[in-house]
């Protein structure tokens, strides 16, 4: 049998369609080395869409204002922004700037897949930010991105739960913060009064927000690496008191067992569902809850108990090592970190700023702006050597150990000592790697 | 043209038009499954974050893989996995497909019932299921706590969440099996049952000894097929139970994914991926050669 033109067409058509499937969905054009094309800038983020419509309107500012030059920008499903970033950056086809959370941020400028901005960035560029902010987005000395944005746990309250329970009063100020003891004689109130099916708490801890329950380290005084981000520091008094204190929300039902680290279900969906009482939340939530929750509800600050203490959450925007437009990359970096455009951004996406000048003045939420001071108020108690830790290059295997450990703590049973031991040789084994 | 002439050229012919057809289904399993699966062995002796060069690290991630509990957990949890749905999925597909095989009032209907969860994403099924087996606010606690019996743990309780796994993975796949038998079944002829009939079997004897053998080619098909499925499942765990609690529902693939993808250790995810591989290539084969006879007679 000889083929048939139809047959050379289809076999041409299946040997063709590799090279087809590959210009769809994520992957990104390899830009031709002309002149025309280096002033573009390729730009991968996820995002809420009040997030991705405050990236627009300074998109468009940065564009009107820098003439020849335009910013392509990729929104990916959270879910599939970094395994997609990852196999970018080992084909060499990475986006110039991509955003990052800070957690994950070491993860890639340890391992050289960043561009250091040191020798770009203009003059007197550090001192725009906070200290813990700046801090969150060094490694080795040198900045390898901006800090974009911070976000930080406090905490949102049932007022119907609360009021039945009793509960007429939360803080109102950082100094008047519930101390751990405060805090477990409210949750022990609220359990008396609340049926079996539901509970005082949840605490946000889950997937990679497991980065969150250091916060309760870092009340206790305590870290987990020490100043060379390297030794584990967790061996130590605080380190027990936070396992302790938290392991005991469990035993006691407290939170709900399904709150733990490796559970799929946030801690937001339990108190949306009217399961629990009271929930760790960052700001980010606001509009959503704002705009869907039937019940009314509050925020306060999150517990203290030698110092206050809070997660640095948030993003930094990053150029990748491999850019061919370095220059513009980091001028995009500075523009979108100036006054005007982070607090726009900030405003509408219900986000804390990283800037000294609007942490000072302070920005307004459009949803809920009476709720802008606790979390800026929260924000503000975040040190610098707390944020440092979690910007280590050796995040991402540290947080794989505080899940396992974290996990058998909470619901396996395992005592105290055994995991704080587990966590000292698996943060000491992910160091070392 | 001479008669010898065609005879030389006809079947060189063939054999051209044969690798012509060949070739898009060769080049799609060399480009798309073969150099990723050489280039995922030539990552597992390595040392890597998947950034840069990777340092040669000879056999030490298949050394610590024989040292890992969690990776002996996870394997012992996919072989139940795959113990339990397997045989359920076609026990319950060839139950399903002998009844709607039977005269049946509206059966297209109920077939077409057992077979949309086929056509419903792995992940789309998972978080539809999240809504069901939430321990707090899902619906079927709500109907146990209605009917007055106990809640149960489904996502905090290790043995109830392998059994929700496990439950969403046979409402996925029964269909799937059904449509299988379904076909075999239908190129058995009426006769043989008929004749079975004349000598006396009853119902029972008739699925028994007749139906069950005459069906064995696609038995030995969906035997394969769920095997690997079952090997290979990851979409439904890592979004209804994320392999916990406490690893319960860990499998080979979503370790290796967390392995990869969060711990960033991709020599030691590459490794598990080829034991993966090993497995499912020596049961394939086993396989093969144990029903290559029964085969060929179906």
């Amino acid at each position: 049998m000889s083929p048939t033109r139809r047959t050379f067409l289809t076999l041409a058509g299946v040997a063709a369609a590799p090279a087809g499937l590959a210009g769809c969905g994520f992957t990104k054009k390899t830009p031709a080395p002309q002149d025309t094309e280096a002033q573009t800038l390729t730009f991968t983020t996820w995002g809420t869409d009040n997030e991705l419509a405050g990236l627009r309107k300074v998109i468009e500012r940065f564009e009107s204002a820098n003439e020849g030059t335009s910013v392509e920008l990729n929104a990916v499903p959270y879910e599939q922004m970094f395994t997609n970033i990852d196999a970018q950056l080992q084909s060499n086809t990475a986006p110039d700037i991509f955003r990052v959370p800070y957690y994950t941020f070491g993860s890639y400028a340890g391992q050289g897949q960043l561009l250091d901005l040191k020798p770009l960035l203009s003059e007197g560029f550090a001192d725009r930010f906070t200290p813990q902010a700046w801090a969150a987005v060094q490694n080795k000395d040198s900045p390898f991105g901006v800090p974009h944005h911070t976000d930080t746990s406090a905490i949102l309250y049932n007022k119907d739960m609360f009021d039945a329970a009793g509960i007429t009063s939360v803080p109102t100020t950082l100094e008047e913060a519930w101390t751990w003891d405060e805090l477990e004689q409210v949750a022990l109130q609220l359990r008396k009064s609340l049926p079996d099916s539901k509970y005082p708490m949840a605490y946000n801890w889950q997937g990679n927000g497991v980065t969150r329950w250091l916060s309760w380290l870092f009340q206790a005084d305590g870290r987990f690496l020490e100043e060379d981000l390297v030794t584990p520091a967790i061996d130590s008094e605080a380190g027990r008191a936070a396992v302790e204190f938290t392991s005991s929300f469990f035993r006691r039902n407290l939170v709900p067992q399904n709150d733990s680290v490796k559970s799929t279900t946030y801690a937001s969906d339990i108190w949306y569902s009217e399961t629990v009482a009271m929930t760790w939340a960052g700001a980010f939530l606001i509009p959503d809850a704002a705009q869907t929750l039937k019940f009314n509800w509050g925020a306060t600050f999150a517990p203290r108990k030698v110092r206050g203490g809070s997660d640095f959450g948030g993003n930094a925007l990053v150029a990748t090592a491999g850019t061919k437009v370095p220059e513009l990359a980091a001028s995009f970096l500075e523009f979108v970190t100036e006054e005007e455009s982070m607090r726009g951004f900030c405003e509408a996406a219900s986000l804390l700023p990283t800037r000294n000048d609007l942490v000072e003045s302070g920005i307004t939420f459009t949803e809920r702006p009476e709720l802008s001071e606790v979390f800026i108020g929260q924000a503000s108690i975040v040190q610098a050597s707390d944020s440092g830790q979690v910007a280590s290059p050796n995040m991402a295997a540290i947080i794989t150990v505080l899940k396992d450990q974290l996990e058998q703590a909470f619901v396996g049973g395992q005592s105290v000592e055994d995991t704080i031991k587990g966590l000292s040789e698996g943060i000491a084994k992910a160091t070392s790697a | 043209m001479s008669t010898a002439a065609v005879r030389v050229r006809g079947p060189r012919g063939e054999t051209l038009a044969a690798y012509a057809f060949l070739s898009p289904t060769f080049i799609l399993l060399g480009v798309f499954v073969l150099v990723p699966m050489v280039g995922a062995l030539i990552i597992s002796l390595q040392r890597t974050n998947g950034f840069g060069a990777g340092t040669f690290a000879g056999l030490a991630n298949y050394d610590t893989l024989l040292h890992d509990p969690l990776f002996w957990r996870s394997t012992l949890n996919t072989v139940l996995f795959t113990a339990i749905v397997t045989p359920l999925s076609m026990a319950l597909g060839l139950g399903a497909a002998v009844l709607l095989n039977s005269v049946l009032p509206a059966r297209g209907v109920f077939r077409s019932i057992l077979i949309v969860p086929m056509a419903v994403s792995g992940i789309a099924t998972a978080l539809m299921a999240t809504l069901i087996f939430d321990e707090n606010s899902g619906i079927l606690d709500k109907l146990f706590r209605f009917l007055g019996l106990p809640d149960v743990a489904w996502q905090s309780g290790g043995a109830a969440a392998f059994v929700s796994v496990v439950l969403v993975t046979l409402w996925w796949r029964v269909g799937f099996n059904m449509l299988i038998y379904l076909a075999g079944l239908q190129g058995i002829g009426e006769d043989v049952h008929e004749a079975a009939r004349l000598d006396g079997a009853t119902g029972w004897q008739r699925f028994r000894y007749m139906t069950i053998p005459l069906v064995g080619p696609s038995t030995f098909f969906l035997l394969i097929m769920n095997v690997i499925y079952s090997f290979q499942v990851f979409d439904i765990i890592f979004v209804l139970t994320g392999g916990g609690p406490r690893n319960a529902t860990s499998v080979l693939v979503t370790y290796a994914y967390d392995t990869g993808f969060v711990t960033r250790d991709q020599g030691y995810a590459a490794a598990i991926g080829m034991v993966l591989l090993l497995i499912m290539l020596s049961f394939t084969a086993l396989q093969w050669r144990t029903n290559k006879s029964r085969d060929l007679a179906g």
